[in-house]
C-alpha cells in the first residue's frame, strides 16, 4: 500500500532492491502456479463468489415471495369467512319477499339503517344516499349499486310502512325490516346503536341510532363506511374508487 | 300512526325554518313569534317538535361555543 503512494522516481530505485521485497507480481493472482490461498484463478474465484451468492439471493428471495404469498394467502382466507358470514341477516323487503346477504352477492350495496318516523337526519341521509348512486348511475361502465335501508323500528316500520318511506328516495332503494329479534340481530352484526325513546301520548317516539352508510363490496364484505359529514360526491368518488381496485375474493 | 309523507316533512321543515328565522331577527324573543310557533307546531308531529327544539338549542349553544369560545367560569354558576 505505502509503495503506491510512492512518486514513479522512488519506484524506479526500488526496483533495485532485492526482488523479494517488491510488490507480488500479479502474475501470483492470475498465473496457475500462485500459492494458497490464491490458488484458484481470479475468473474462477469471482464466479464460485458469484454463483453463492447468487444462490443465497435467490434463496432469499424464493423465500421472501413465499411467504408473502403465504401472507396474502391467509388473509384471502380470513376475508372469503368474513364475506360470507359476517353481517347475514334475515329480514323482508318492502315488498314482502324475504331477504339476506347472499341474495345480495354480486352486488356493490350502499347501506343505510334509520326509521320512517324520523325528522330530519334519516330523510338527509337517504337523499345523499340515493344523490350518490344517481351519480355512480350516470356512469354506464360502473356497475349498478344497490341502495338498501334497514329500519331499526321494527314495532312501527312494518312492511307497508317501508314501502310508503322508501317510494320517496331512489327508484331502486329496497327497505328492509323483521320482526324485533331479527333487527337487533342485523345492527348488532353492523355495530349499528339503536334506542327508542320515551313514548308520548299518541305513542309516538324518536329513536335515536347511529347515522352511518356502509359500502358492501360484490363479495359481501364491508369495504368502507361514510358518516353524516360526507357528501353525496365523496360517497360517489370512494365508492368507484373502491370498484376500481377491487379483486373478487370468491370464485 | 304512521310516518309523515315527504310532503308533510317538507311542510314541516319549512314551517320550522320560518320560526327559527323569526328567532333568530327577533334575539330569541318567543312571544314575538307566536303565529309561526303555532304554525310549525301544527305541521310538525308532537315528537319533531320537542325533537327541534332541542336541536335549536344544541345548534345555538354550539355556535355560542364557536364564535364566544368555552368560557366555564362565565357560566350562571349553578353548576
Amino acid at each position: 500500500m505505502a509503495l503506491a503512494l510512492l512518486p514513479a522516481r522512488c519506484l524506479r530505485r526500488l526496483s533495485l532492491l532485492p526482488p523479494r521485497l517488491l510488490p507480488a507480481p500479479s502474475r501470483g493472482l492470475s498465473g496457475p502456479r500462485g500459492g494458497p490461498p490464491s490458488a484458484l484463478p481470479l475468473g474462477r474465484r469471482v464466479a464460485v463468489v458469484a454463483a453463492v451468492g447468487g444462490a443465497a439471493g435467490g434463496a432469499w428471495l424464493y423465500l421472501r415471495a413465499r411467504k408473502e404469498r403465504e401472507r396474502r394467502e391467509r388473509r384471502r382466507r380470513e376475508l372469503r369467512a368474513l364475506a360470507l358470514g359476517q353481517g347475514d341477516f334475515q329480514l323482508v323487503d318492502h315488498r314482502g319477499r324475504p331477504r339476506c346477504k347472499a341474495d345480495f352477492r354480486g352486488q356493490w350495496v350502499l347501506l343505510y339503517f334509520g326509521f320512517t318516523h324520523c325528522p330530519d337526519v334519516c330523510p338527509d341521509e337517504l337523499e345523499k344516499l340515493s344523490r350518490a348512486v344517481e351519480l355512480l348511475d350516470r356512469d354506464a361502465a360502473l356497475p349498478r349499486v344497490q341502495p338498501l335501508f334497514i329500519t331499526v323500528d321494527p314495532e312501527r316500520d312494518d312492511v307497508a310502512a317501508v314501502g310508503r318511506y322508501v317510494r320517496d328516495f331512489h327508484p331502486r332503494l329496497l327497505g328492509l325490516t323483521g320482526s324485533p329479534e331479527q333487527v337487533r340481530a342485523v345492527s348488532s352484526a353492523y355495530r349499528v346503536y339503536a334506542s327508542a325513546g320515551p313514548k308520548d301520548e299518541d305513542g309516538d317516539y324518536i329513536v335515536d341510532h347511529t347515522i352511518i352508510i356502509y359500502l358492501l363490496g360484490p363479495d359481501g364484505l364491508f369495504l368502507d363506511y361514510y358518516n353524516r359529514s360526507k357528501t353525496a360526491d365523496k360517497i360517489a368518488e370512494s365508492v368507484r374508487r373502491h370498484m376500481e381496485s377491487y379483486e373478487p375474493l370468491l370464485d | 300512526m304512521s310516518a309523515p309523507t315527504m310532503e308533510e316533512r317538507k311542510a314541516c321543515w319549512a314551517a320550522r325554518d320560518e320560526f327559527w328565522r323569526c328567532l333568530d331577527t327577533h334575539t330569541e324573543d318567543a312571544p314575538r313569534c307566536e303565529k309561526l310557533r303555532r304554525s310549525f307546531e301544527s305541521l310538525c308531529p308532537q315528537q319533531w317538535v320537542k325533537y327541534f327544539d332541542k336541536r335549536r338549542d344544541f345548534l345555538k349553544y354550539k355556535e355560542k361555543l364557536e364564535t364566544e369560545g368555552f368560557h366555564p367560569a362565565e357560566t350562571d354558576g349553578k353548576s
